[in-house]
C-alpha cells in the first residue's frame, strides 16, 4: 500500500518541518474533487482522487515546489492508508452473509480476473515492442502497491516504475470501472464492486465504495483475495516460463 | 473511539511486525486486514464506534491515494522512453480485465444465483395464487 515507504519513515522529521501546507493543498484539492464529482452526478471521468493529483501537480508546478518537498509534508496522509486499509474488515464483516452466499461468483471473478489482469497488460507491452524489464514491471500492476512491489523485485521487475504503474492502473480503474459495467449492462453491485477490487486494487475500491457498501466490500475482497494469490502464484508462472 | 482506534493500530502493528520479521510476506496494512476480520469474526459482533470509524475514514478512502498519484507525475520521466507501449498496456489492460472480469464474473458466476432467484419469484406467485 505505502507507495513511498522510504518518505513514510520520515515521519518524525515531516512533523519537525510543519507539513501543514501540503496536507491543507490534499485535503482541499480533494474536497474540490468531491464537490465537482458531485456536481457532476458522480460522473466516473470526474474521479475525486483524479482531480486532486491533477490540481496538486499543477500547483506544484505553479508555485516551483520541488516534488519532493510536497510529498515528503504529505506522507502523513499516504500513511493514513495503512489504518483505512484495515478498516476495509468492517464493510467485509457487514456483508459477511452475502460473500459467503456468493462463493461461485467471487471465484469465477478471480479465475477470470486475475490471469487476464497480467496476461492482457504483459501480452500488450510486449506487442508494442516494451523492453523486458518494462514488461516484468507491468506484471503485477493490478495488485496493491504493497504486494506489487514485493513481486515485482522477485520476478526482476523496477520497483519504482512498478509503484508508478500500479497507481495508474488503480486511477483508469477506478475511472472505467462504472463506465465498463455500464456498456456491459451489469448491475449487480457484487460484480461491479469485485471486477474493481480485481481490476484495480484500492483505487478502485475507493470508487467502489461510492456506489454502495455491498460494492465496495466486494471490491476489497477483490483486491485482497487477488493481491494474495498473485503474491504465490506470478513468482510461480515466472518461474516455469 | 480511541479503543477502536487503539484496536485498528494493533492489528496494523501485528501486521507491520509480521512483515518486518520477514514471518509473512504480505503488506502490514493487508494482513491487518486479514486479522481484524478474524477478530471480528470471533466475537460475532461489530462494535458501534468501530463501524462508525470504518464509515467515516473510508468515505475519504479516496485521498490518501492523493500523495501516491502526484508521485507518479513526479516519476514520468520513467515512462517517456516506452511512454506508448506503457499507456496501452496499463489503459487497455485495465480496460480488458474489467470488461472480462464483469462479463465472465455476471454470467458464469451468478447464472445460479438468477436460476434460484426465479424459483423464488415462481414460488411466491404460486403462494400468492394459493392464499387468493
Amino acid at each position: 500500500m505505502s507507495a513511498f515507504s522510504q518518505l513514510t519513515d520520515l515521519t518524525w522529521a515531516a512533523l519537525a518541518e510543519k507539513p501543514a501546507l501540503e496536507i491543507g493543498a490534499t485535503v482541499f484539492a480533494f474536497l474540490a474533487g468531491t464537490r465537482l464529482s458531485r456536481l457532476s452526478g458522480n460522473h466516473p471521468l470526474l474521479n475525486p482522487t483524479l482531480i486532486a493529483i491533477v490540481l496538486i501537480s499543477l500547483g506544484i508546478e505553479a508555485t516551483h515546489t520541488p516534488y519532493e518537498t510536497y510529498l515528503r509534508g504529505a506522507s502523513t496522509i499516504n500513511f493514513m492508508l495503512g489504518p483505512a486499509v484495515v478498516l476495509l474488515a468492517v464493510p467485509l464483516f457487514r456483508q459477511r452473509a452475502t460473500i459467503r452466499a456468493s462463493g461461485r461468483l467471487i471465484a469465477v471473478g478471480l479465475a477470470a480476473g486475475l490471469p487476464t489482469g497480467i496476461l492482457s497488460a504483459v501480452g500488450i507491452a510486449w506487442a508494442l515492442g516494451a523492453s523486458p524489464q518494462t514488461i516484468l514491471s507491468l506484471a503485477p500492476k493490478s495488485v496493491t502497491a504493497g504486494i506489487a512491489v514485493g513481486i515485482s523485485e522477485q520476478i526482476g521487475g523496477l520497483q519504482t516504475l512498478t509503484i508508478v504503474l500500479v497507481i495508474m492502473t488503480g486511477i483508469t480503474g477506478a475511472v472505467l470501472g462504472p463506465i465498463i459495467a455500464r456498456l456491459a449492462r451489469i448491475e449487480d453491485p457484487r460484480v461491479v464492486g469485485l471486477t474493481m477490487g480485481i481490476a484495480s486494487h484500492g483505487i478502485g475500491t475507493a470508487r467502489a465504495l461510492q456506489i454502495s457498501e455491498v460494492a465496495g466490500a466486494f471490491s476489497g475482497l477483490g483486491m485482497g483475495l487477488n493481491g494474495v494469490l498473485t503474491a504465490i502464484l506470478l513468482p510461480l508462472i515466472y518461474k516455469l516460463l | 473511539m480511541l479503543e477502536q482506534i487503539a484496536r485498528v493500530m494493533f492489528w496494523l502493528c501485528v501486521g507491520e511486525i509480521a512483515a518486518r520479521s520477514g514471518l509473512l510476506p504480505l503488506p502490514a496494512p493487508v494482513t491487518g486486514l486479514i486479522l481484524l476480520y478474524a477478530e471480528l469474526a470471533v466475537r460475532g459482533k461489530l462494535p458501534d464506534d468501530l463501524g462508525i470509524l470504518a464509515d467515516r475514514v473510508l468515505q475519504f478512502l479516496g485521498m490518501l491515494f492523493v500523495p501516491a498519484g502526484v508521485g507518479v507525475i513526479a516519476y514520468l520521466d520513467l515512462l517517456k522512453a516506452e511512454a506508448v507501449p506503457i499507456l496501452v498496456a496499463v489503459i487497455g489492460g485495465t480496460a480488458i480485465t474489467l470488461l472480462v472480469t464483469a462479463i465472465v464474473a455476471s454470467r458464469l458466476g451468478t447464472a445460479r444465483t438468477t436460476i434460484e432467484k426465479q424459483k423464488l419469484d415462481e414460488l411466491e406467485e404460486l403462494a400468492r395464487d394459493v392464499s387468493i
